[in-house]
């Protein structure tokens, strides 16, 4: 891995993945400016849609009504097309019931080829009588036209989008006035345009534009106008309003940016800028149509179609055009143009302002940044909750606008946007926690195996310490003239306590306790130093035990660069006569537990401070001579500073009254074990805050000595 | 640990309070430093005023060896004065009496340290 690419995937994965998650943010949101961009438009148009099926407009007036060639029409009337007169039929007798406006939801590009003139062609063997009679009857587009003629009939015109050469013929001056701009510029637009038959065309009071333009499948906006050729047209909805209302001409308000509405008399509709309007449609309602078998056969009540914008259309399956509307998968063509006019008439088209993309991108960046502080701080459990009452309220408030305002404010593609942020920052947190984990489980881990090494090495190391130690038994085998006992306990795994007994020659014995003013591994080392130093000390030469005192209080100060002491005591026996010399380097005195009658004795004389504290001090020596069976009984503070479950010191009355109980005549083992046991009892469990040594010399006496 | 100290004319007599023990022998002897460091020829003398401490364990013994040592490598004056029974006893038997000069009482300390600080001693 190349430190680079280990430094961005860093800081992106720092602080919980917070510069990842402003990353990603800014890159939702400058994605979601892009005007539809990887089809996510399709999304918005998705959330749109969905605000419409929960919630279609409810019809509140109902001012239009369809005249539907539908199923039963054909079934009573036949085959589609119909013959033109059959149309004039249909256009007279809604025409009785004086309509606001009659819209022909149809384009007749061709003369009709049921005409009479044309019957011949179709039948052969007239006679020519016949045929001249036949050929003498007015053409079935005269007919229609006569009935078109002097009533609000607006017919409909197709836009192409190439010019198929027809457009020409009859492009009539639309009765369309712009202000302020020229609406081509920015309406749809369309090459040329499919119109009627001449003659009928010209009969029609207003002609309006059918296409409605399905944006990806769905028709969700309708074009008010359009540019067709040179022109600019009317949809047929509003043309058919202009016609109800006999308004002369349509106006078109166009501003900087485009079209801003289009005008009838004095209800102005605001439009898009390509003067669309987004119908808010509702459900597909059978109280809209009237078949136009019952109207030919005059069942149908004409009071129905009064004073109401009446459209023919044809609604019947096998033959009609049908789109995709956000309420419904197949909805014909003739109804949504009724749907247009109801929206238009009650004032309930939705509308997408400008602001509405700055409140989006504003609630995104709020919301994202939200997520992205939060997330990081939050257990899971809760950011998801976070996270589904941010897009909940994002979606209500949406769907409220919708409500209330027919303010189209898209919730579902920074919804999406937010959804990626927060699995991002999620999995980013949560992989983040988990490696935080791993790395505290590995430390632990480490701190483990450290501490299980750090035993082990001190585990050896208080074999070694214990096994420089003498044992009495290894020591002085067989049948001596004295009688040892020694016992070390370090407070922890090593100490600083140390004891020490060799012979020096055939006699004498050396023997020495004492205690570094130190525990655990430094004491430890510091004692191994000066227990080895007083013993070649001791061993060098012939010597009294102060000189012994002070050589070796030379030799371990050079040694003491840790500024530590030693409290000593030494003493050589003479096992022959008894003569114990003893020095006392700051050290606990000995106790003397005589074997006759005499009391027990604290060795309080002789020594000085403890070595290494006062340079070349002149240790002096104490003597005394010993009777047979005589007891020493040496031990470190750790004895006498024993403490136990109430805090209380062992302390040296214990220590006495202990030594008297024991008795004279009992062994070096009875009387350090006495000890030992006593003191273990005292504490009673209470870690030892000291080490601990017990040193105890008995003298047999002169007679065993000729033994060895 | 607190160190109480009072000044008398070049003598400064310091007054630890408690257990000069493991728990508080590093907090001692940090207190202790910036009066050694000044303890010096020509400069200071220092008495360890001990009437309050009630005891004092090997490691705290320690800490007045280590500045005995320093006293006298600096050429300055170290003491220690009215020890507590309990105290006296440690120090006669480790024998610390002979690694530092002990006094009874504050006033023979100062008597024995410097003239002029038994001086102003009285006078105060």
């Amino acid at each position: 891995m190349y430190w680079s690419e280990r430094l961005w995937v860093r800081v992106l994965r720092g602080r919980r993945g917070q510069p990842l998650g402003v990353l990603l943010l800014a890159i939702v949101l400058g994605v979601g400016l892009v005007p539809d961009i990887f089809g996510l438009g399709l999304v918005r148009l998705a959330g749109f849609d969905a605000y419409q099926r929960w919630a279609p407009r409810i019809r509140r007036s109902a001012p239009a009504i369809i005249v539907a060639i539908d199923e039963e029409s054909l079934r009573r009337h036949g085959q589609w097309p119909w013959p033109r007169t059959w149309l004039a039929r249909l256009v007279a007798r809604l025409a009785e019931a004086r309509p606001a406006a009659i819209g022909i939801d149809l384009v007749m590009p061709e003369a009709d080829r049921l005409s009479p003139g044309r019957l011949p062609e179709f039948v052969p063997g007239m006679g020519k009588d016949l045929v001249h009679r036949l050929s003498s009857l007015p053409s079935n587009d005269v007919v229609l036209a006569q009935a078109l003629s002097g009533r609000p009939v607006v017919l409909g015109v197709a836009g192409l989008e190439r010019d198929v050469g027809r457009t020409g013929r009859a492009l009539r001056q639309a009765p369309v006035r712009a202000f302020g701009g020229d609406p081509r510029l920015f309406a749809l637009r369309f090459e040329g345009t499919l119109r009627s038959v001449e003659e009928v065309d010209r009969e029609a009071r207003g002609h309006g534009l059918l296409n409605v333009e399905p944006e990806r499948g769905v028709v969700r906006r309708m074009p008010l106008v359009a540019g067709a050729a040179d022109a600019v047209l009317p949809a047929f909805g509003v043309e058919m309003l202009r016609v109800a209302t006999g308004a002369p001409v349509l106006t078109v308000r166009v501003g900087a940016s485009g079209i801003e509405g289009v005008g009838i008399n004095d209800l102005l509709i605001p439009t898009e800028s390509d003067g669309s309007v987004r119908v808010r449609f509702a459900r597909h309602d059978p109280s809209r149509f009237v078949s136009a078998a019952d109207v030919l056969s005059g069942t149908a009540e004409l009071h129905l179609f009064e004073r109401k914008l009446v459209l023919i259309g044809v609604t019947a399956l096998g033959l009609s055009d049908y789109q995709a509307t956000p309420v419904a998968e197949r909805m014909s063509g003739v109804e949504i143009h009724a749907q247009l006019l109801e929206s238009i008439f009650d004032g309930d088209l939705l509308s997408r302002p400008r602001a509405a993309a700055w409140a989006e991108a504003g609630v995104l960046i709020a919301a994202g940044l939200l997520l992205v502080l939060a997330v990081p701080r939050l257990p899971a459990r809760t950011s998801v909750a976070l996270f589904v009452l941010v897009i909940g309220a994002m979606g209500a408030g949406g769907f409220l606008l919708y409500l209330h305002r027919g303010v189209l404010f898209d919730a579902a593609l920074p919804s999406l946007g937010l959804g990626v942020l927060f699995t991002s920052v999620l999995v980013v947190t949560l992989a983040e926690a988990e490696s935080q984990r791993r790395a505290l489980r590995r430390s632990l881990e480490q701190q483990r195996e450290q501490a299980a090494r750090v035993a082990g090495e001190l585990e050896a190391a208080r074999r070694i310490q214990m096994s420089s130690l003498p044992q009495p038994t290894t020591a002085f085998p067989g049948d001596t003239p004295l009688d040892l006992y020694a016992f070390l306990e370090p407070a922890r795994e090593v100490g600083g306590d140390l004891y020490d007994f060799f012979a020096l020659d055939h006699d004498r014995v050396f023997f020495l306790i004492g205690d570094v003013s130190g525990k655990g591994l430094p004491g430890s080392l510091f004692m191994a130093v000066s227990k080895a130093l007083y013993k070649s000390v001791a061993l060098r030469q012939a010597r009294p035990v102060e000189a012994v005192m002070r050589e070796a209080n030379a030799e371990i100060s050079r040694e003491n660069t840790g500024g530590l002491f030693v409290t000593m005591l030494a003493g050589i026996l003479d096992t022959r006569t008894g003569l114990l010399e003893y020095c006392n380097a700051g050290h606990e005195p000995p106790y003397l537990l005589p074997s006759g009658a005499r009391p027990l004795l604290r060795l309080m004389d002789g020594g000085g401070p403890p070595l290494c504290a006062v340079d070349c001090f002149p240790y002096a020596a104490s003597s005394r001579r010993l009777e047979p069976g005589d007891t020493l009984c040496l031990v470190t503070d750790g004895v006498t500073e024993a403490v136990s479950p109430g805090a209380a010191l062992y302390g040296r009355n214990r220590l006495e009254a202990l030594l008297m109980q024991v008795g004279r005549a009992a062994s070096a083992s009875e009387v350090g074990d006495a000890i030992r046991r006593e003191v273990e009892r005292f504490t009673d469990g209470v870690e030892p805050s000291d080490d601990m040594a017990i040193l105890v010399v008995r003298w047999k006496g002169p007679a065993s000595a000729t033994g060895r | 640990m607190d160190l109480r100290q009072k000044r008398y004319a070049d003598t400064v007599v310091l007054s630890p309070v408690g257990r000069i023990d493991h728990s508080t022998s590093e907090g001692f002897k940090a207190a202790l430093a910036p009066y050694m460091a000044r303890c010096a020829v020509g400069l200071d003398r220092v008495l360890l005023d001990f009437v309050s401490v009630e005891y004092i364990s090997s490691v705290g013994l320690r800490v007045l060896m280590l500045a005995s040592k320093q006293a006298k490598t600096q050429g300055g004056s170290l003491g220690v004065a009215a020890l507590q029974p309990a105290v006296k006893e440690i120090f006669d038997i480790s024998r610390f009496t002979m690694v530092l000069d002990v006094f009874p009482s504050v006033r023979e300390g100062l008597a024995r340290l410097s003239p002029p600080a038994l001086a102003a001693f009285d006078a105060g």
